[in-house]
């Protein structure tokens, strides 16, 4: 394992789970949950270093967890993960604090590399 | 219905196509992210079981890799539809020209494939931003470039150039090839349609025998925005 705990929250089961066993393949801690209602609970008795965030989720606003993830600890580091072919709920994401973001399909190294960068930024923190 | 209400009717038909369209590729984008991530665990956990020979493990990654290769251009094609189709969310809005010009080529080009035309792209960097609507815009350039594959032999080329003046922007459109087709009356009066709409939108419609050429005014506020 290495030292990051992973959290993604995507309403897309089979999307998210195959992207979290990938990312446990890759030895991070790497959790995913499936509800837009379960992110701020998880977040709080998890404490994950960064959380892979889906913007449009049914029964809550991407934007919104995001503000709470940060309200909550600021430290943890936040990459959206879009499907838009616009990137303006993106930006938005970023204004409101997220890290960065990367459209879906994911590429994996990319993704990868977003996550050192995000746990780089934390632990200079 | 009178001609006002039939107008109308057709901009809500127009919005209500963009938006089927714009939910559609992004659901399809979810389909494709879910083959993309299933082709990436078979070829991680592949990888890390060494149950197969070297040269299998070579063989089957090689399939997975062009799987995801066509899985990647499949996106793409979607992005630009998705951006396609949300042109028509608002008439008026603030837009690189070279952006929306690079997603109409992408969806047109199978038109011109098929006639063994090619489309090429001659873009100025930094091309400042307008403010117009980008979806009339798309309309007339792809009503321009839709004749010319018509009426050109195959092996033609058609070159999409954007250049900036220094009120205005332009688009020249400069089919290279021999003409198969003579003009009809109909064209003429399309062009016409053409030349009104640009009109409307601040700017001017010219055609000679070699090319086509469209300038586009430039706001004071987009002035300020580079692509």
């Amino acid at each position: 394992m290495t030292d990051i705990k992973v959290l993604l929250v995507d309403d897309e089961v089979e999307f998210a789970s195959a992207l979290s066993e990938r990312l446990r393949l890759r030895s991070y801690e790497a959790k995913a949950i499936y509800r837009a209602e379960d992110a701020i609970p998880f977040v709080k008795s998890d404490k994950p270093d960064v959380v892979l965030l889906d913007l449009k989720m049914p029964g809550m606003d991407g934007i919104e967890i995001l503000e709470a993830i940060k309200q909550f600890d600021p430290t943890i580091e936040v990459i959206i993960l879009t499907g838009h072919g616009d990137t303006e709920s993106a930006d938005k994401g970023i204004k409101t604090g997220a890290f960065d973001y990367i459209m879906k399909p994911v590429d994996i190294g990319e993704l990868i590399t977003k996550i050192e960068q995000a746990k780089k930024k934390k632990n200079s923190r | 219905m009178g001609f006002e209400k039939e107008q109308n009717l057709r901009v809500l038909q127009l919005c209500f196509i963009g938006k089927i369209l714009s939910g559609f590729t992004h659901e399809v984008k979810n389909h494709l992210a879910f083959i993309k991530e299933s082709v990436g665990l078979i070829g991680d956990l592949m990888e890390s079981k060494k149950s197969l020979s070297k040269q299998d493990l070579q063989e089957n990654l090689t399939i997975l890799h062009s799987i995801d290769e066509q899985i990647g251009k499949t996106s793409e094609l979607c992005s630009y539809l998705n951006r396609f189709s949300h042109r028509m969310d608002y008439p008026m809005c603030t837009f690189s020209v070279n952006e929306s010009l690079e997603e109409l080529i992408v969806l047109i080009n199978r038109f011109a494939h098929q006639k063994r035309i090619g489309l090429e792209k001659d873009f100025q960097k930094n091309l400042p931003m307008i403010y117009s609507d980008p979806s009339r815009i798309q309309l007339i350039i792809f009503s321009l470039i839709e004749e010319m594959i018509n009426k050109y032999d195959k092996n033609s080329r058609i070159v999409i150039k954007t250049e900036s003046l220094k009120d205005s922007l332009m688009v020249q459109i400069t089919p290279k090839g021999n003409v198969v087709t003579s003009v009809g009356e109909t064209r003429l009066s399309s062009f016409e349609i053409l030349q009104d709409v640009i009109r409307q939108l601040g700017g001017n419609l010219f055609q000679d025998d070699k090319e086509v050429k469209i300038t586009l005014p430039l706001s004071e506020q987009a002035l300020t925005e580079t692509n």
